[in-house]
């Protein structure tokens, strides 16, 4: 005899495990059609998925398809079982949001460039901006509190990455997409890098993508690995 | 005291081919080497403006309506051409949409400023219509072109910016609207400028010309307000409208930047 609730997990199932999907990716490099890749990969909720591979070898722009910054030329991607081609741009991209490898801020503040997302009228229709949970994980990030009213393109490489990441939390998308997020911390830093990104992956129904040189992920767990290579002709 | 034309004579203007020699004798001692430029723009300028002067004459005779919107749209399309032609680093074509936004601007400001400002009898006089929409279209011509190439350097420039605010969730325009903004201010602020100093650094050569041509410079003046507030309309509303229409080429169907925005100049 089967109960109510074990019927509604068996409903539930498939979606927690395939949060967020993408089947046979395929792409070339270069401005040839000289070498190609095809990837497919899953991340279940709570999961953290690291897109490793040499350089070259198409792991931002990887980043940049699923993101929907990047035309794709084949595959297809689903969150939550539901294919990209069923859901917006705009929509998407906030949803399975990318946060570029180099930082990129606005004129003004700290402040003002964390609240910058909220802007868009997409985001406006949803929960406003949280500053105290932005100024709560600067601090997780060891980021000091006076950095909120500093010019934002006079921050150094490493507040950068934080901030950016702060701010890429603030949007809370289902899916993050991070472009080697620690490439410019050290040690310290990166350790509560992949703390705040652990403790925002337990948060609710979300997962990441970290492309990444394999540096040690402290703090984080159901890490899985998807190695990436390009093939030579066409 | 009379106002009138001093007529010039084909003698009188045949000597003004000595002020040429003098330029070219300045050419050739220096070896400057535009003395064949020189010899071919002086020529042009002879065949270029004779023709002009015979075709005015002829379609200010005839002044009819169609014949005066025939004029004026050809006179629409080389601006448009133009335009487009003067703006390097900007890809793909804008021809079609510098025409709408040119011919758009000139025809309501124009039809404005010469149906209700100068009301000649009838209504599309020649002789009014058309160098009144030509003076238009001159200044729409350049402030389109220069707000078209800022709104592509602006968006090569700030891409970063742009793809940001798309992660967002921003639609294209939310992420190129200050870019845009930019693109406009650049379009108006030579007319602008032109508003803050006109009488005090140049006579306009409209004006200078209808002094000339024997007008009472207070009326001249009146004519020139005139024109410099209708070359100031146009120029805002065909930037407006260009920019407006130009900045979805910047984006694919799906929204995102086109791989061109983000890639090295051709």
């Amino acid at each position: 005899m089967i109960e109510a609730g074990d019927d509604r997990q068996t409903e539930l199932g498939p979606k927690l495990t395939r949060l967020f999907e993408f089947q046979a990716i395929s792409y070339s490099l270069g401005s040839g059609a000289g070498r190609r890749v095809m990837v497919s990969g899953t991340a279940g909720e709570g999961d953290v998925l690291v897109v490793q591979g040499p350089s070259g070898a198409g792991k931002t722009t990887l980043l940049r398809i699923l993101a929907r910054l990047a035309p794709c030329p084949g595959g297809e991607a689903f969150l939550a079982g539901e294919s990209w081609r069923q859901i917006p741009g705009p929509v998407w991209r906030s949803t399975v949001h990318c946060l570029a490898q180099k930082p990129v801020f606005f004129d003004g503040t700290v402040g003002a460039n964390l609240a910058m997302p909220f802007e868009t009228r997409l985001m406006r229709a949803g929960r406003p901006f949280d500053p105290g949970l932005a100024r709560h994980r600067m601090d997780e990030l060891l980021l000091p509190a006076g950095l909120w009213d500093q010019d934002a393109r006079t921050l150094s490489g490493g507040e950068a990455a934080r901030v950016a990441l702060v701010r890429a939390l603030a949007l809370d998308p289902r899916v993050l997409l991070l472009d080697e997020p620690a490439a410019a911390l050290d040690t310290v830093s990166r350790e509560a890098l992949y703390r705040v990104l652990a403790g925002w992956l337990q948060g609710g129904v979300r997962a990441a993508l970290l492309v990444s040189h394999g540096e040690g992920y402290s703090g984080l767990d159901r890490v899985s690995f998807l190695t990436i290579e390009a093939q030579e002709g066409d | 005291m009379a106002y009138t034309v001093i007529p010039i004579s084909n003698l009188q203007l045949a000597f003004t081919v000595f002020l040429v020699l003098i330029a070219g004798a300045v050419s050739a001692l220096l070896r400057l080497g535009l003395l064949r430029s020189l010899l071919w723009g002086t020529v042009r300028t002879f065949v270029q403006l004779t023709l002009v002067g015979y075709a005015l004459a002829y379609i200010f005779a005839v002044n009819n309506v169609w014949l005066v919107w025939a004029v004026i749209t050809l006179m629409c399309y080389i601006a448009a051409w133009t335009a487009v032609r003067r703006t390097p680093g900007v890809a793909g074509d804008h021809s079609w949409l510098s025409f709408v936004a040119i011919a758009a601007s000139t025809y309501l400001v124009g039809t404005i400023v010469t149906v209700l400002i100068i009301a000649p009898h009838p209504w599309y006089e020649a002789r009014i219509a058309i160098p009144i929409f030509g003076m238009i279209l001159g200044n729409t011509m350049n402030g389109i072109a220069l707000s078209l190439e800022r709104l592509h350097s602006g968006a090569r420039a700030r891409a970063g910016e742009i793809e940001a605010m798309l992660t967002f969730g921003a639609t294209p325009w939310e992420a190129v609207r200050s870019i845009v903004r930019e693109a406009i201010r650049a379009g108006m602020t030579p007319t602008i400028n032109s508003l803050m100093v006109v009488g005090l650094v140049s006579l306009p050569g409209m004006m200078t010309g209808q002094i000339l041509g024997g007008a009472d410079p207070r009326l001249a003046v009146r004519y020139q307000i005139v024109v410099m507030l209708m070359i100031a309309a146009a120029a805002a509303m065909g930037c407006l409208i260009l920019v407006g229409l130009s900045y979805k080429k910047l984006f694919t169907g799906d929204g995102a930047l086109q791989p061109f925005v983000l890639q090295s100049r051709e």
